[in-house]
């Protein structure tokens, strides 16, 4: 193990090389920053279309007509039938003075039209609300196909052109988050590394002589390693920073945008560490396996 | 790693005694299938001062190379410290190091930090308490007259100052060995005699020298053994018994003498 003396020494080193070497240092921090923001940037994008997605599959639901003329206890028996199938959240009994009003109210001023029927033409319904996870249109249509077959239901309706939609953009959205996810994912490590690269091979010579006198590769590298993961934590305060500005920003004007919880904050940043340290252990190999020139 | 203290029973050639402290036998050594050493053989006893002498590329460096097992025999066998190359796994190099002082042409020094923390540096790696550190950094600086300039970063230093404190950071952790790859190299003759006469101390306080020059000046001003290298092979290796001149030629000391001079008058 590290004697006292060692130890005060790899701390002060992992903080003078921002010291030495400030612009190297400087310029790693904006550029890993900058990755890391795009890579912030895509995935607050895809929570709030992820979100706005969630938001819209709320409004799926499904309506059952009954045919004219059953008898109200004939009626009432449907709804704890339609209560236990699995997905349906709620059930609401309609009738058809109920559905006449919220026809009457939905055309708002052209409602004085209705008064020239002799009599009320809509049927009673149920109005089924789901549960989340059966707010797909595989889900729907297992209901469906459940209820269709009662002699009491004459039509039911569900918005299953807006669920195939939105099934399909959903599905889009995800491969499109998934592909440039991962490439800005890439990228965002490749100029990581590189940028890294580019600091180790200002220290390759330092390196070397520390080898030549006889100092241990984890010696050499434990302040590298840590200065790599004090750039990562400082990129990922950047990166978090600026994001939480346009964040702030744009809430302002848009209203509802939500930004990452405090945790996926502590994670986003600890993953931001974790980045620098594998990029500074990744880039250290070569210089440490090569030979000391004597 | 065994370390032992005898040599390799296969090159049973060649003088070893207890003394011995580096020993190369029947060594070869290739970079891309193209020999540098070629059938290498010699020892050097502990406290011996050892002039590797040769035309550049003859092989001078790769002989240091190897006795800091910074590269490995492709034939043959290196011991150091009784230390063998065939048995020195790249973990315990560093431990190998610590035992050997480095003193280069170049100097390597780490330029982004001062004369004092370049050689605390090599006391940090082997867990010196910083008091003691602060005792060694103001012994040897003292001993190479640089203690006043402890504080300035190397490039502030001119190249016989740099090169004083490689030595100084080469003997801080009194080593056995030390290496020392052209040091002459880029300085003029009165920096030059300077630093040879800091190795000839070091030399007489018991540390074995291995010093490698192309320069024939420097060559002739040796009292010591000079072995000289030739296309990887041992041209001659004689210990001179009557020194020529330790100190220098008398061209060189007259420069000297004029460039003491105007020193003083600057």
């Amino acid at each position: 193990m590290f004697k006292s003396a060692q130890v005060v020494y790899l701390i002060r080193e992992s903080f003078a090389g921002f010291h030495r070497r400030k612009l190297t240092t400087g310029v790693t921090i904006l550029i890993m920053g900058s990755a890391l923001l795009v890579l912030a940037m895509l995935t607050l994008v895809t929570l709030n279309m992820g979100n706005m997605l969630e938001k819209a599959r709320a409004g799926i639901d499904m309506r059952v007509f009954l045919h004219d003329g059953l008898d109200n206890a004939r009626i009432a028996e449907l709804q704890p039938r339609l209560v236990v199938i699995p997905g349906v959240q709620s059930v609401t009994w309609i009738s058809p003075e109920t559905a006449l009003a919220q026809f009457k109210e939905g055309l708002g001023e052209d409602a004085a039209i209705l008064d020239l029927l002799d009599s009320n033409p809509l049927p009673a319904s149920y109005h089924l609300t789901l549960t989340p996870e059966a707010r797909n249109l595989k889900a729907v249509e297992a209901i469906h196909a459940e209820i269709a077959v009662w002699g009491e239901v004459s039509e039911i309706l569900y918005n299953q052109g807006w669920i195939d939609a939105l099934e399909s953009w959903t599905f889009r959205f995800q491969m499109a988050s998934l592909a440039v996810g991962l490439m800005v994912f890439i990228a965002a490590v490749f100029v990581i590394s590189n940028t890294v690269k580019l600091t180790m091979a200002a220290s390759a010579r330092v390196i070397q002589i520390q080898k030549l006198v006889g100092a241990t590769n984890t010696f050499i590298r434990i302040p590298y390693l840590c200065e790599g993961m004090i750039q990562g934590l400082l990129a990922g305060i950047l990166a978090m920073g600026l994001l939480g500005l346009a964040g702030w920003f744009l809430d302002d004007r848009l209203g509802g945008v939500i930004f990452f919880s405090p945790q996926q904050i502590i994670g986003f940043v600890l993953f931001c560490v974790v980045l620098g340290l594998t990029g500074s252990f990744a880039a250290m190999r070569k210089y440490l396996t090569m030979q000391s020139e004597i | 790693m065994k370390s032992s203290n005898t040599r390799p029973d296969q090159f049973s050639e060649g003088p070893l005694d207890s003394r011995t402290v580096i020993g190369f036998y029947h060594v070869d050594l290739a970079y891309d299938d193209q020999k540098a050493i070629d059938n290498i053989s010699f020892t050097v006893a502990n406290g011996e001062f050892l002039c590797l002498t040769g035309p550049s590329g003859a092989g001078k460096s790769s002989i240091l190379r190897l006795i800091a097992m910074d590269a490995f025999p492709t034939k043959g066998e290196v011991m150091v410290r009784g230390m063998l190359s065939s048995k020195m796994s790249r973990r315990k190099v560093p431990q190998l190091r610590r035992e050997i002082g480095f003193v280069f042409q170049d100097f390597r020094l780490l330029e982004d930090r001062s004369v004092q923390d370049n050689i605390s540096f090599v006391q940090l790696v082997v867990g010196i308490s910083h008091a003691q550190i602060v005792k060694n950094n103001m012994r040897v600086l003292t001993q190479v007259g640089l203690y006043d300039k402890r504080h300035r970063l190397p490039r502030q230093l001119s190249g016989g100052e740099q090169q004083r404190v490689a030595i100084a950071r080469a003997m801080v952790s009194s080593p056995k060995i030390l290496l020392a790859d052209e040091p002459t190299g880029n300085l003029d003759p009165v920096n030059a005699q300077e630093i040879i006469d800091l190795l000839f101390r070091i030399n007489d306080a018991g540390t074995s020298v291995v010093f490698s020059t192309h320069d024939h000046g420097i060559v002739k001003s040796f009292g010591q053994r000079v072995i000289v290298i030739n296309e990887g092979r041992i041209e001659s290796d004689e210990k001179r018994r009557v020194p020529v001149n330790r100190k220098a030629n008398l061209a060189d000391k007259m420069y000297i003498a004029a460039a003491r001079k105007e020193r003083l008058n600057v």
